[in-house]
């Protein structure tokens, strides 16, 4: 049963992991923006929401690429 | 405490011209892990990275993509640009501006530096490759140029070690002011403009007694080859089948160890662990899973090894310039060239480097079919088939096995260029947008960039088995175990599982392809990402077989299952099957639109579907 129990949280874990490294970078960013505007409610979260959220989210937005130059829509036929 | 660390920080932007050795520079200033190549435009992305003094002050270094104007004709140019004005959303404008300039090319580095002086940012200018300059008796007195220019100059070597500490000296942030005004820079440059930056830049060049480097005959000589139209095409045929029969021939011992190894592992977890579920799932799970990807690692090294000391070299843009004319023809500018060898590595960064590609039709012909180029993720899947379906004779002097690699990424290649053909058929009239390359000297390819790309591929594959394809066999492995098998069931486990039963449902869809329900459940991972489906089969025929170690052994076990037919189907379809999530993203993000992705993808389907259905069939009917 102990065994049972380790290998469906292992492949609870794996589940989560897989679906969070196949979602497009914005989908990321907006999840972690709606887990942020979650947390900032609760002041028991706020040193973790300093220590891994927020620099996740920084990461999260310098990985995509909506924000930079190359969206330029003037090289784009209209 | 805010306050005290914007004090005691300085962001520095590195700006030059394309292959000047700013990617090396900035290496050597943050001890980044970048690629550091030597042909135009590799610098596509922003890269950033900090470096921390001995006092505690920071430097936060961006490294920009390579252009020769501040007047852009590509996106990559425009980024740059924004970038030094401020302009770009989230990245404020550099404090500090190092124009990294070539001193064996100085003329076409100065006239940069003179517009980027023109904006009023306070500026260092890096005279880079100062030890190749001399070696070629390029004359340049630094402190003449520094004065005529108005601004610090620094001689710099950025690859080697000690040969950017003078830069790093100047660097010092208490001696640049904190922000300063940027002038207006419109988006065409006008004649008068052209005209007085050149003025002025023949002006520097005399002021600093700038003499030209001799010319190097053998240079000379190897582009009168490799340049030359019929023989230069040879040449590069030749080169690009030497390197896919090392990919075998060097692998084969690596390979063996590996193999070794991971059923050596795996029948000491099943000896050491108590008999249950978690030892089920390390041993046919995660080590017959994973550990089938791993194997291919050193043919993929070699591949990689071959590709970095080729950019290194400076043949790479050699190949450009050949091709330019060929890919006219099937309505791809030359400058396509690039982008689509990037997508041999993965289609994500080859369609991200269409950037450079200024005309939009030609940049969105290029992206569509880079994921017909083979990149690195199809390798597993072709090394797997190859090794277990393709007998490793001798066809004359070659193997017969990297003969079967080569034509694979060669009907890739023709494919994109039929794709293309298509396209420009139907596509309307093609503006003419002319090739203009830059041709770096020849050199040997640097040991140190080259242990760097490698250790950078490395990683990238070793992190991608040990992440995403990991965590998906793990899914996988617990699909093809739960429900378990009823009371009296004969078949195999997995047949009664819900993988087994996806596996049987898709198998009438891929039955026409020669495809059994072990290969029809492998294409469902395999959707997320091309070298996941090897993993899978390893997973699936390691709980076929109902608990025997064969979790290293796949390929002596798709030699005894399968026909030819059906492995050479498998080939066919995965030349063509979009089965990457993460490039159709890109593809959205790139053109800003769904409709390109789902374009690519229903025809990627409907000509992967075709091929193997043909290959399949006129296989079996040769027997």
């Amino acid at each position: 049963m102990a065994q049972l129990l380790i290998v469906a949280i292992i492949g609870t874990w794996a589940a989560l992991f897989a679906a969070w490294k196949l979602m497009p970078a914005r989908s990321r960013l907006r999840l972690l923006l709606a887990l942020d505007g979650w947390a900032a409610a609760r002041p028991k979260l706020s040193a973790w929401r300093t220590r891994s959220l927020k620099p996740r989210i920084a990461r999260a937005a310098g990985g995509g690429c909506d924000g930079c130059a190359a969206h330029d829509t003037a090289h784009r036929p209209r | 405490m805010d306050a005290l660390v914007e004090t005691r920080s300085l962001r520095v932007a590195l700006v030059g011209v394309p292959n000047c050795g700013k990617t090396a520079l900035f290496n050597r200033l943050t001890g980044s892990r970048q690629k550091v190549a030597n042909y135009p435009g590799v610098t596509v992305e922003r890269r950033e990275g900090e470096r921390i003094g001995d006092d505690g002050r920071v430097l936060r270094v961006l490294d920009l993509p390579g252009t020769y104007s501040l007047h852009p004709t590509t996106l990559d140019e425009a980024i740059t640009r924004d970038v030094l004005l401020g302009r770009l959303a989230g990245v404020p404008a550099p404090e500090l501006v190092v124009c990294v300039v070539d001193a064996v090319h100085l003329p076409i580095g100065l006239r940069l530096a003179l517009e980027v002086k023109r904006l009023g940012l306070p500026m260092v200018l890096a005279l880079n490759r100062m030890d190749v300059a001399r070696r070629r008796g390029v004359g340049i007195r630094v402190e003449q140029l520094a004065a005529a220019l108005g601004v610090p100059v620094v001689p710099t070597v950025a690859v080697r070690r000690g040969g950017a500490d003078a830069l790093i000296g100047i660097l010092d942030p208490a001696r640049w002011p904190q922000g300063a005004p940027v002038a207006a820079v419109g988006a065409q440059i006008g004649a008068a403009e052209a005209e007085r930056l050149q003025h002025d830049m023949r002006a520097l060049l005399a002021a600093s007694g700038y003499s030209p480097p001799r010319d190097n005959p053998w240079f000379a000589r190897i582009d009168a080859l490799l340049l030359q139209p019929f023989a230069g095409l040879l040449a590069l045929l030749a080169i690009l089948f030497v390197m896919f029969q090392a990919v075998f021939s060097w692998a084969q011992a690596p390979m063996d160890w590996i193999e070794a190894g991971m059923a050596a592992l795996g029948d000491l977890v099943a000896t050491h662990m108590p008999p249950g579920p978690v030892a089920d799932l390390l041993v046919q799970g995660v080590i017959g899973g994973a550990g089938t990807v791993l194997v291919f690692l050193p043919q993929i090294v070699i591949l990689f090894f071959f590709i970095l000391a080729l950019e290194d070299s400076g043949y790479l843009p050699r190949a450009a310039y050949l091709l330019d004319r060929l890919m006219g023809f099937v309505g791809l500018s030359g400058r396509a060239f690039i982008p689509l060898l990037s997508s041999h590595a993965c289609a994500i960064p080859g369609i991200m480097a269409t950037r450079t590609i200024p005309n939009w039709r030609d940049r969105l012909t290029t992206i569509m079919i880079a994921p017909l180029m083979t990149c690195s993720a199809r390798l597993p899947v072709y090394l797997l088939l190859i090794g277990a379906l393709i007998p490793a004779h001798k066809v004359g002097p070659f193997n017969l096995q990297g003969l079967v690699m080569f034509i694979l990424y060669a009907i890739g290649i023709l494919s994109g260029v039929l794709v293309s053909f298509v396209v420009k058929q139907f596509g309307g009239a093609r503006q003419y947008s002319p090739l203009m390359l830059e041709l770096p000297d020849y050199q040997w390819p640097n040991a140190a960039n080259l242990l760097l790309g490698l250790w950078e591929r490395v990683k990238i594959f070793l992190s991608r088995v040990g992440g995403i394809i990991l965590a998906l066999m793990i899914v996988l492995w617990i699909l093809s175990t739960w429900p378990a098998p009823p009371e009296g069931a004969t078949g195999p486990a997995i047949q009664y599982s819900l993988a087994g039963r996806l596996g049987a449902m898709l198998e009438h869809v891929f039955a026409p392809l020669g495809f059994n329900w072990q290969i029809s459940i492998a294409l469902v991972p395999g959707l997320a990402a091309r070298e996941v489906a090897v993993g899978a089969l390893g997973t699936v025929y390691a709980m076929s077989a109902a608990g025997d170690d064969l979790a290293a052994q796949l390929q002596p076990v798709i030699a005894g299952s399968w026909s030819l037919a059906t492995g050479l189907s498998l080939m066919a379809w995965y030349i063509f099957a979009p089965q990457c999530l993460s490039t159709l993203a890109v593809v959205k993000r790139e053109t800003n639109s769904w409709r390109y992705p789902l374009i690519m993808a229903g025809y990627l389907f409907a000509l992967a579907y075709l091929a193997a259905f043909i290959t399949f069939r006129v296989a079996s009917a040769w027997g």
